[in-house]
């Protein structure tokens, strides 16, 4: 796993992954983007510092994915019905699961960018009612050049396998043109695709190794592995894509604090095919309809023990409505947990 | 190498300083307000790792909320509903402490980032500076407690030099009464100090005053103590017994054959003696007792001339009928009273340049000294006194005036320390330096009001005292009350528990929040200890006194009751004589007067010869006994003549 390195919080140094391409100290160059700006002026002639005060790429307007409904097969019921979720909550979920990300621009190399990149993904296992981290989290620090125009023989030799090129050519071949904007998105997307990576890395190693569930932030259709695994348990907070149409689409937005949805069965594009449902967290009274919905995911399991299964998996995830997640902005769908892994990659990873 | 307890930590907001930084801990780490830590840092300076010890003087405990609310939203209101939370928040532990020591000393630098370790003893020994006084071929380390963190006990030693001088000296106590931390504390750290006081230094005895109850009367009397006490003496290295060498001086009751102590129980008298004393001991310390708005120059000057001419002389003037020879208040009543009635007889108004109405108001005043101060003042001129001159190294003198009158308290006070002054600059007292316990500061050296010869004298004591030997344990509940000259020359200062309304005034502003509501709720045993070494205040624990407490001590031995004249005087003569008996005494004194008794008996006391009862009866003038008066010879009327005419 080039560039990337394990940070236990407290001895930053200690679990800096070994990289034959990466000159010394160049990994602890990139440890802020303070750090890799000073590297990279030293480094390769004609860079100007970027001077722009530090906003990460991630919170610029972007033109987003517009939202839209998709209608899926339902896997427990002809249409889409609310389920009252039987049973007291239950605190069955052992670890929690996220990443983060940043970018920034760190300079120019004349028009290009340079966009310093930070990633990291951690998992949060509950003992005894006290998040502590599972093995080393995962955070990789990498500068995003576009090769296709900056000098890539100097940035791969400041930067070895740290470096990562923002203008690869797509499948037919063709190159995205020089425009910062574009560059700067094409980053981003790049970072983004790194922490993904990360996540999945440390799923697939609780999958293999452990049995308890771990809720995972996002979806995760992404790893065929975590997909599969019995123990994995997505939790969708963002629902620019929300999966139901017409009637069913009502009853998913009506659904009542306890209350969940019918299965349904989702194959994203690229993504593993998996069972999933809305579940409502809290009261919407006051609120817009989005409030407090979430979208669960698991494995997909025989027919006849889908209801058994998500309704077991419901009162798992209903459990971590407490305590809030304030003062995340997302506190009526974030499970606490996720929120302290947040917080754990915001602390060490700068 | 043990796991660091903790991380220093600083941020812009609250940096780190030279004598300040902050640090935080896992949530059941054993560091509280006094805990002493050391920081190790990462980079070295000038070729060393700093290393920095501190205590603790402050904790922060939060969790991620941003308010409150968040959490009353989160359980629905419903307090109950917290023990289903399925996951606790995230909470921090940050400590602010105090520096203590760097090391190295130079350049003296804000405290580094680094981990932070729970202090060994020996770091202890390095933080507080006592490694300078520890030394094996210089130790004059005095025991004050334990230092207790993390299940490690350290020793914290006083370093002799600056307890009892000559680099300073001094030490204060204050604490809210009734938690007997004030007496406990002064009668561990005198058992302390009798203990471990270094040899090179010389000598040392101690003079407690017991001003109220029974504190001090019982301290030759074992205590019995619990394990961990005993325990605790062992790790101080302290002796776990009474002191050895106990003598108890108190003054009589009016009836002067009483002693006025709660130590009268006649079981414990063998070392009890009266304390007493005459006209010319009294004269020195006048200006005690007289009101000084009262007791103008005039009088002064005629005090004065009594002093220098009078007493203890044979004195004759024209205006005296008979010469006289001045040694009592009696004596004084006699001279004053032939003196003014020869004045009557002239018709003068002036004697030696002192006018009558002066003459009238100093007799006034004297001879009123022995009625205010009745049972310490003897008419008779006898004295008991204190063995000047011949003080024992390690004894402990406690002179009991919890009983006496304000008055007599002053003077008892006043002469003591003056007589301990002038022995001790002549190196005569038998011991080279002597302890001097006052408790009730409040009342002795007041911050406020009128200047009072008490007040003089331990001011005197506070600020010159050390050069002599000559040092002051003092005791008060409310040290802000106390003159400010007396305390701030403490070199070395112990808080018990202490009073809300105290810790609210300026003079506890240096400590912080924590600190003070630590000193608010300390338990018995506990103390926060100043001292010139420690560049921050240390809480220890120390053991109860090995001595009797003084409320056990009268519940097992009752004062006595107050008893007729024979059974005073029996009691009082059979300290030196046990074979004496009750009817013996009766033989002996049945004949005299009170007063020619108390004489007899003042005159034995003073005197203390081997053989009591004979000196004591030797005392009294011979009376012979009453025996009826021979019969006169009766002699028959001369018998008439038979014959006589004229017989009827």
């Amino acid at each position: 796993m080039d560039g990337v390195r394990s940070a236990d919080g407290l001895t930053g140094d200690r679990a800096i992954a070994a990289d034959p391409e990466t000159p010394p100290g160049a990994s602890e160059t990139l440890r802020s983007v303070h750090a890799a700006q000073r590297h990279l002026l030293r480094s390769i002639p004609n860079v100007r510092a970027a001077t722009g005060g530090g906003l990460p790429l991630e919170r610029q307007q972007r033109d987003m994915e517009l939202p839209h409904v998709i209608d899926a097969a339902g896997a427990e019921d002809a249409t889409l019905r609310a389920r009252v979720v039987p049973g007291a909550p239950v605190a069955a979920i052992r670890a929690f699961l996220d990443g983060t990300q940043r970018s920034e621009v760190a300079g120019w190399c004349g028009a290009l960018p340079l966009v310093y990149g930070s990633a990291g993904a951690v998992v949060r296992e509950r003992i005894h009612r006290r998040l502590t981290t599972w093995e080393r989290p995962l955070v990789q620090h990498r500068i995003y050049a576009p090769l296709a125009y900056a000098p890539r023989a100097e940035l791969e030799a400041a930067l070895g396998a740290m470096l990562e090129d923002t203008t690869k050519p797509s499948a037919d071949g063709t190159i995205v043109p020089p425009h910062p904007t574009l560059l700067l998105e094409r980053a981003t997307l790049a970072v983004s695709r790194n922490r993904e990576l990360l996540e999945i890395a440390l799923a697939e190693r609780w999958c293999a190794s452990r049995a308890e569930p771990i809720m995972i932030d996002g979806g995760i259709g992404a790893s065929e592995a975590v997909a599969q695994s019995a123990c994995a348990v997505g939790v969708v907070k963002s629902h620019r894509t929300l999966y139901a149409e017409g009637d069913g689409l009502n009853t998913v937005l009506a659904l009542r604090r306890g209350e969940r949805s019918s299965v349904i069965r989702i194959a994203p594009r690229g993504r593993s095919e998996v069972l999933s449902w809305y579940l409502r967290l809290r009261d919407t009274e006051g609120r817009d309809v989005l409030w407090g919905l979430v979208r669960v995911e698991m494995r997909a399991t025989a027919p006849a023990n889908v209801t058994e299964r998500a309704d077991e998996i419901s009162r798992w995830v209903l459990a971590e409505s407490s305590p809030l997640a304030a003062p995340d902005p997302r506190w009526d769908r974030m499970a606490y947990g996720i929120r302290s892994a947040e917080e754990f990659l915001r602390a060490t990873n700068n | 190498m043990t796991a660091p307890l903790g991380l220093v930590v600083a941020t812009e907001r609250t940096p780190n300083t030279p004598h300040q930084f902050q640090f935080w801990t896992a949530i059941d780490s054993p560091v509280g307000i006094g805990t002493i830590v050391r920081v190790d840092g990462r980079v070295p300076v000038d070729g060393h790792i700093p290393q920095v010890y501190g205590v603790v003087t402050e904790g922060f405990s939060y969790t991620d909320l941003a308010s409150p609310l968040f959490d009353v939203l989160g359980h629905d209101g419903d307090p109950g509903q917290s023990a289903f939370a399925p996951t606790e928040r995230a909470e921090v532990r940050l400590y602010s402490a105090a520096v203590l020591r760097h090391v190295p000393e130079e350049p003296l630098q804000p405290v580094p980032m680094g981990e932070v370790f729970l202090a060994t003893e020996t770091d202890v020994a390095i933080a507080l500076r006592m490694d300078s006084y520890l030394r094996e071929d210089a130790n004059t380390g005095i025991p004050i407690g334990l230092y207790r963190s993390g299940g490690m006990d350290s020793a914290i030693y006083l370093d002799a030099e600056f307890l009892v001088g000559p680099e300073a000296a001094h030490l204060n106590i204050t604490g809210v009464s009734g938690l007997a931390t004030k007496t406990s504390a002064v009668e561990w750290l005198l058992a302390s100090l009798f203990a471990h006081f270094p040899a090179s230094k010389g000598s040392v005895a101690a003079v407690c005053f017991n001003v109220k109850g029974p504190d001090l009367c019982f301290l030759d009397l074992p205590a019995e103590l619990e394990a961990e006490d005993r325990a605790m003496y062992d790790t101080l290295g302290v002796p776990c017994e009474p002191f050895r060498n106990v003598r108890y001086f108190a003054p009589f009751k009016a009836d002067n054959v009483s002693l006025n102590t709660l130590r009268s129980n006649e079981e414990l008298l063998a070392n009890v003696q009266p304390l007493t004393w005459g006209l010319r001991e009294v004269l020195q310390f006048a200006e005690v007792l007289l009101n000084r708005d009262d007791v103008d120059a005039k009088a002064d000057a005629l005090i004065d001339f009594i002093k220098e001419r009078v007493l203890d002389r044979d004195f004759e003037d024209r205006v005296l009928k008979q010469q006289h020879r001045v040694r009592s208040f009696a004596d004084l009543e006699g001279w004053f009273r032939d003196l003014l009635s020869g004045l009557e007889d002239r018709g003068d108004e002036h004697w030696r340049t002192h006018h009558v109405a002066t003459i009238r108001k100093v007799r006034n005043r004297l001879t009123n000294i022995s009625t205010r101060c009745a049972g310490l003042v003897t008419n008779d001129g006898h004295t008991s006194d204190l063995p000047w001159g011949d003080f024992a190294d390690r004894a402990v003198y406690v002179v009991d005036v919890a009983l006496a009158e304000e008055d007599a308290q002053d003077l008892i006070f006043a002469r003591i320390v003056s007589k301990l002054r002038e022995h001790l600059e002549r190196r005569d007292l038998g011991v080279t330096h002597v302890v001097v316990f006052v408790d009730e500061l409040n009342k002795y050296a007041p911050a406020d009001g009128p200047e009072t010869y008490v007040r003089k004298m331990l001011l005197d004591i506070a600020e010159r005292g050390r050069y002599l030997g000559l040092v002051l344990f003092s005791a008060q509940q409310f040290r802000s009350q106390v003159h400010r000259r007396v305390v701030g020359n403490a070199g070395t200062a112990l808080y018990g528990r202490m009073d809300g309304d105290e810790l609210a005034t300026p003079g506890y502003a240096v400590l912080s929040a924590a600190t003070r509501t630590k000193l608010a709720t300390l338990s018995k045993g506990q103390l926060m200890v100043r001292h010139p070494h420690f560049t921050q205040p240390i809480f220890v624990s120390f053991p109860r006194p090995a001595v009797m407490r003084g409320r056990d001590g009268v519940e097992r031995y009752p004062q006595a009751a107050d008893v007729p004249i024979d059974v005073g005087v029996l009691r009082q003569l059979r300290r030196f004589d046990p074979s004496l008996t009750l009817a013996w005494v009766q033989d002996v004194i049945g004949l005299y007067e009170d007063e020619d008794v108390l004489h007899a008996l003042h005159a034995t006391l003073a005197h203390a010869p081997d053989n009591a009862g004979a000196y004591f009866k030797a005392q009294f003038r011979k009376i012979v006994g009453a025996s009826p008066a021979p019969a006169p010879a009766r002699t028959p009327l001369r018998a008439l003549p038979d014959d006589d005419p004229y017989a009827i």
